[in-house]
């Protein structure tokens, strides 16, 4: 990353860490009163009651660098903010769901709302960074939830997470928080963390 | 026919049914489904699509839609249409249940395109309600099409089987390459109109299984995956390219459809309103269809 | 534990266990239960590279974490840790000094452990002799180890033996008073550890004071009010000195005199009314029990923030009162953690609606009855005032009087400086720093004086009383078998003036023991002895001379006043295994047991009910809920996790039954009651056993009782109550119920 750039905001789940608490999912759809089945953040365990193999860890939108999702999305309502948030506008979204065929997390929630089960807009996971409406209006609110980022406040699920395996912040302060976890155990180096620089990296 | 319209509804219905049950893309099946993570067991659908959608669809749906309109400009300037004698003899070709199924079609075709390019090149439309609008535009024409693609299929599928004729026909591309008036070999219908009936109806069932896969999206039908093998996630990204490709395809063969009906052949277009074809036409275009008739006596 | 040292409490912190080398967790699930806390058990495996053992019938989700796991039978921990020091006194790690000088009564453990072999360990707790060896080398070899317990261990029949079992294994190692060791007892819930020092307990006063006159007059006297007025609130004295119901029985005390219930010795009459307040009811084992004491009560009041089901429950409709109670949001006050340490938690928004804090419940309750002088005064004593402030002159009270378990420092204004200053204390030592500098986070009991640090690590003797430094109590006598119970040479605290070890201090006994003379003026005010000076002579001197007031002695491995003197195994009362259960039979009933005849051989012995109910039953907590659940399930996000109750069962199992994922299946057991639950496959728990949460209500036994809910309180999620079917069995010493290694029967539904 050049210096120029600003810092990337990224997310990260340390799965040594994450007890499936749920803690960041309940935490944040409360703070943003999302209507029950959209989980714009959620738990995860695999191999669930395997010894020696269970583990679980906290998946949303990862705001990826290269979002497939803005790449296939047919109306453009996309958008990446100069600190790498990747956000979307709802008055633009037509609910088509190309976001979530493209997406290698299953972020991209849609509310079933209409008669046959229609599709309202997509709802994911703004890294508490509201939308493309006027910040802290009761209109972005409603629409996107809080925006904490705009308070300076750190995202709601890392801020609740329970022992800190959620950590969010510029790529930076984040790989050294990760690495200096790896180098106090001495041992299991990963290379980085997952889904970060590309979203299908082959 | 009842009984095809209780079929379409049915499958609408059960769908809707299945859709009530447990998520099958988020909530605890998120992760067995959504392989992301560069896992081994995906197939690599989700950055198909992405290069896919990304990079190809628009711009194909693009050259198709300007593309082919062109060539036909182009055979319209240069070889012309044919003009039949509208005035001789006239053949019944068309029972009024023919041209009812066939103008349903017809109508939720108009609807289906139109919308269709204008979700593809939504962004151009500024995405929102309008766009939001067409796509259920799309849906709804979806539902006529759906009603009458089976009994449009069953009512012509025997004179669709394709024979010798179509081998005959497709080496001189039907004779349009010429502006000669000679007897084309080709039964009640020729090699091209049996390519579109094929699209149209095949074709036409997989956009709507497809479609309708996208516009549920979140549905529990335990014989689709055994079926296919596929998580929730990959039956939709299968569904997408294949409505995509599928859809240039019907595109393209509309196009020449239309292009025929209107333009090519003066004036065929009224067969398929009142029924009737111009026997000059059908002794040129339909040569065998046309000794047939003459045989049975029917002429 | 109170039984083994002195105080029944957690003896280290969450902090501290960051400290540890070693963390052996058995019968807690604190990634789930303590998922806060439980970074602490991260950041030592991540940091200190600690070990996490985990033993527990389930492959839980802090086994998950674990670097070994061992999945044992429900209620066989005393094989378990016998089975430890066998192979620790075989190779000789454990700590010979420790024993020596400050553990009475090892030579009968060590007696009892030789007969523990691995391969006889591995037929009783299906653990096998490999891993057992492996636990106990990483265990003895890393030290300083962490014991870990919670409901798993103590929820038996022999719950109180299990509870000594696991300090005498820490005892061994050398493992107590040190950072990084002690044993951690997790309380479940938020203040337990403050309910319970300031007496939800049917057998002592406030502070673990007993029950005797003496206790009484002491309370009498501090309270301000006539020793003879408070007897007279009795039917008798004797009935004043005697143990009341507990939680586990009161049902009996209801519906004893019934065909087949417990006989009860309640001076004569059966228990006619109820008033609860914060206790999820349907949290009670012998659930179908429970339902018919309510509907025999004549009268029912839940004092709640949510409908208590309780209400929903019982058949009884009349006389049935929900009183809305505030949330600790609305009110104000100091909470205990698990640790001992207080906060003080500040009020956020005024009562909503018609809500009232407990505490104005009970005082318009208090004036009702017509002792609400007597019931406030103990809150005017301290400033001589006339009238009070809430909550504040009542943390004063209990600093004022408590002295048993060191609460003399605890005024309310230490307290609210701690939580003002919380930033200012480390996580891992509690250590304050800046203006905090000497204090340990929350003054952790005993908290001697209004200027003590607090006791962060219990039983360390390595730092000064002053500091937070003690030897063990002396509270079991001086000697017992010819046999000396105070420490060992050398073994006080760091800087005492008497080195050795020394007896509790009384007015008696201050002069010779600290070495100093009392002026006149002192001698008139002291008091008796160190658990009831009111003075405060003795605490200071002790202070001065860094001697711990309750004394210095030796814990001790022998309970010569408890049914089983050394932790012996017993079988649950319905074991799977028929065979262990003639060869470590029960005990004999026990009657008059917090009032109630209990029944243990009698049971045990009723017929073979593996025969019937070949399946363990293991209950427990899900992260999401929380006890019974009320508040959480009304929560839309959390009743979303767990939308229904389930039953975690192997697939394997489930096969045998023909219950598939999703299928709804019976649960029936020895009781003779059954609940229908959905069926959800795991392989955390292994084909013998079965495990339900524990958190819900609002159906009994296949019926759906959402018709009686209150219009608009229905819960989000609804269901069976575990505790419909967990089995009889109470702990012998303290009638906890034995919801962890009961039985049942699965079917189809």
């Amino acid at each position: 990353m050049s210096n120029n750039e600003m810092a990337r905001m990224k997310f990260y789940c340390d799965d040594q860490r994450c007890i499936e608490c749920n803690g960041c999912s309940v935490a944040c759809a409360e703070a943003h009163e999302l209507p029950t089945g959209v989980s714009r953040r959620k738990v995860i365990t695999l191999n669930e009651g395997v010894e020696g193999k269970e583990f679980s860890t906290s998946v949303a939108c990862m705001h990826c660098t290269d979002a497939p999702c803005e790449q296939v999305c047919p109306v453009d309502c996309f958008y990446i903010r100069e600190d790498g948030i990747v956000l979307h506008d709802k008055d633009v979204c037509i609910g088509c769901g190309y976001c979530l065929y493209a997406c290698p997390f299953g972020a991209p929630q849609f509310p079933r709302d209409g008669a046959f089960g229609t599709k309202g807009a997509m709802d994911k996971c703004t890294m508490c960074a509201g939308g493309p409406l006027e910040t802290n209006s009761a209109h972005e609110r409603e629409l996107y939830g809080q925006n904490r980022i705009a308070e300076g406040k750190v995202p709601m699920c890392a801020a609740m997470c329970s022992t800190k395996a959620l950590i969010v912040g510029s790529a930076d302060e984040v790989a050294k928080i990760y690495r200096t976890r790896i180098a106090a155990k001495g041992k299991g180096v990963q290379s980085a963390p997952y889904g970060w620089s590309k979203a299908y990296s082959n | 026919m009842k009984k095809y319209l209780f079929l379409s509804i049915a499958s609408l219905f059960l769908a809707s049914a299945a859709f009530a049950a447990d998520s099958q893309i988020w909530d605890a099946m998120r992760i067995q489904n959504i392989y992301g993570y560069g896992q081994v067991e995906s197939l690599g659908l989700g950055p198909l699509f992405t290069m896919l959608q990304a990079n190809y669809f628009a711009q194909i749906f693009l050259a198709v839609l300007i593309g082919v309109p062109a060539v036909f400009l182009l055979h319209y300037l240069v070889i012309g249409p044919k003009v039949f004698s509208h005035d001789g003899k006239k053949i019944y070709a068309f029972s009024i249940f023919n041209r009812i199924v066939h103008q349903v079609a017809a109508i939720s075709f108009i609807v289906l395109i139109p919308t269709g390019f204008i979700m593809t090149f939504g962004s151009y439309f500024g995405g929102g309600e309008f766009v939001r609008m067409m796509k259920d535009l799309h849906g709804i024409a979806t539902i006529s099409f759906g009603i009458v693609v089976i009994p449009m299929f069953l009512m012509w599928i025997k004179d669709m089987l394709p024979n010798f004729d179509d081998i005959k026909w497709m080496m001189i591309v039907g004779g349009y390459l010429s502006k000669e008036k000679k007897p084309v070999p080709a039964g009640k219908f020729n090699a091209g109109q049996k390519s579109w009936y094929w699209i149209a109806t095949l074709g036409g069932m997989v956009m709507i299984l497809t479609g309708a896969t996208m516009y549920f999206l979140d549905f529990d039908i335990e014989m689709v995956r055994s079926m296919t093998g596929l998580s929730q996630i990959d039956l939709l990204r299968v569904a997408a390219i294949l409505h995509a490709f599928f859809g240039m395809l019907v595109v393209a063969l509309f196009f020449t459809h239309v292009y025929m009906a209107v333009f090519a052949i003066k004036g065929a277009i009224h067969s398929i309103i009142t029924g009737y074809k111009e026997e000059e036409e059908v002794e040129i275009l339909h040569s065998s269809w046309y000794k047939k008739l003459k045989k049975e006596g029917k002429i | 534990m109170a039984n083994t040292w002195g105080y029944g409490a957690m003896t280290n912190s969450l902090g501290d266990i960051q400290n540890a080398k070693a963390i052996i967790i058995f019968g807690a699930n604190p990634a789930v239960n303590h998922p806060v806390g439980f970074g602490h058990f991260l950041k030592a495996k991540e940091r200190n590279n600690a070990q996490i053992i985990v033993v527990d019938p389930r492959y839980t989700k802090t086994a998950a974490k674990a670097d070994i796991f061992a999945q044992i039978r429900p209620g066989t921990d005393i094989p378990f840790m016998y089975g430890m020091l066998n192979i620790i006194f075989k190779n000789g790690w454990e700590d010979k000094k420790f024993i020596k000088d400050r553990v009475y009564g090892i030579e009968d453990i060590r007696k009892e452990a030789a007969k523990w072999t691995p391969e006889k360990v591995a037929d009783v707790t299906g653990v096998s002799a490999e891993k057992l060896m492996q636990i106990t080398r990483v265990y003895a070899k890393s030290t300083p180890g962490t014991l870990i317990w919670a409901m798993g261990l103590t929820q038996h029949t022999i719950g109180s033996s299990n509870t000594r079992m696991a300090p005498i294994l820490q005892l061994c190692l050398g493992n107590m008073g040190v950072e990084g060791g002690g044993t951690n007892i997790l309380r479940g819930h938020d203040n337990v550890q403050g309910a319970t020092d300031m007496c939800c307990l049917s057998h002592t006063l406030p502070g673990y004071y007993g029950l005797s006159a003496g206790s009484w007059k002491y309370f009498a006297k501090s309270w301000g009010v006539d020793y003879e007025w408070l007897a007279g609130r009795f039917k008798d004295k004797k009935m004043m000195s005697a143990k009341g119901f507990t939680l586990a029985k009161w049902y009996s005390g209801v519906l004893a005199g019934k065909p087949g219930e417990d006989k009860i010795h309640n001076a004569g009459t059966n228990l006619k009314a109820l008033f609860v307040m914060g206790n999820g009811i349907t949290s009670i084992a012998q659930q179908a029990k429970v339902k018919e004491a309510l509907d025999n009560l004549e009268l029912i009041v839940l004092a709640d923030p949510f409908v208590n089901e309780a209400a929903i429950l019982t058949d009884k409709k009349d006389d049935v009162f929900l009183l809305p109670a505030a949330t600790q949001f609305e009110t104000s006050g100091s909470v205990t953690a698990t640790n001992r340490s207080a906060q003080w938690r500040y009020q956020v928004v005024e009562p909503m609606y018609e809500s009232k804090p407990d505490h104005e419940i009970m005082f318009e309750f208090a004036k009702r009855l017509g002792f609400y002088d007597e019931y406030t005064k103990g809150m005017l004593i301290r400033e001589n005032k006339k009238t009070f402030k809430f909550p504040e002159d009542a943390t004063d009270e209990i600093a004022r009087i408590i002295k048993t378990i060191g609460l003399t420092g605890w005024t309310s204004k230490r307290l609210k400086k701690h939580t003002d200053n919380w930033h200012m204390f480390d996580e891992v030592s509690l250590r304050g720093t800046g203006p905090m500098k000497g204090e340990y986070y929350g003054l952790p009991w005993p908290c001697w004086t209004e200027s003590h640090s607090g006791s962060p690590v219990l039983y360390n003797i390595n730092r000064s009383v002053k500091e937070g430094g003690m030897g063990f109590r002396n509270r079991f006598g001086l000697e017992h078998d010819g046999q000396n119970l105070l420490a060992g040479k050398g073994s006080a605290p760091k800087g005492s003036s008497n080195k050795d070890g020394y007896a509790e201090i009384t007015a008696k006994n201050i002069e010779s023991v600290l070495g100093i003379k009392l002026s006149a003026a002192e001698k008139k005010k002291i008091g008796k002895n160190w658990k009831v000076d009111t003075s405060n002579i003795i605490a200071e001197k002790c202070m001065e001379a860094g001697i711990a007031p309750y004394g210095n002695a030796k814990a001790r491995a022998k309970v010569w006043t408890f049914p089983d003197q050394i932790p012996m195994h017993r079988e649950p009362l319905h074991s799977p295994r028929q065979d262990l259960a003639k060869k470590y039979p029960s005990y004999k009933d026990k009657a008059n047991h917090y009032r109630v005849d209990t029944k243990y051989i009698s049971k045990q012995t009723e017929k073979d009910w593996s025969k019937e109910f070949p399946i363990n039953l293991v209950t427990g907590r899900l992260v999401n809920l929380n006890g019974a659940g009320m508040e959480n399930r009304a929560s839309k996000y959390l009743a979303e996790l767990t939308p229904e109750m389930f039953c975690d069962i192997h697939p394997g199992l489930a096969a045998n039954h023909g219950i598939r994922n999703g299928d709804m299946m019976w649960v029936h057991s020895p009781e003779g009651t059954k609940i229908k639950v959905k069926a959800k496959f795991s392989y955390s728990v292994s084909e013998d056993r079965v495990f339900l949460p524990m958190h819900f209500a609002g159906h009994f036994q296949g019926e759906d009782l959402s018709h009686k809910y209150p219009e608009g309180t229905k819960p989000y999620a609804v269901g069976e109550s575990a505790n419909t079917v967990t089995n009889y069995g109470y702990d012998i010493v303290t009638q906890i119920p034995e919801t962890k290694g009961g039985l049942c029967r699965i079917e189809k539904a």
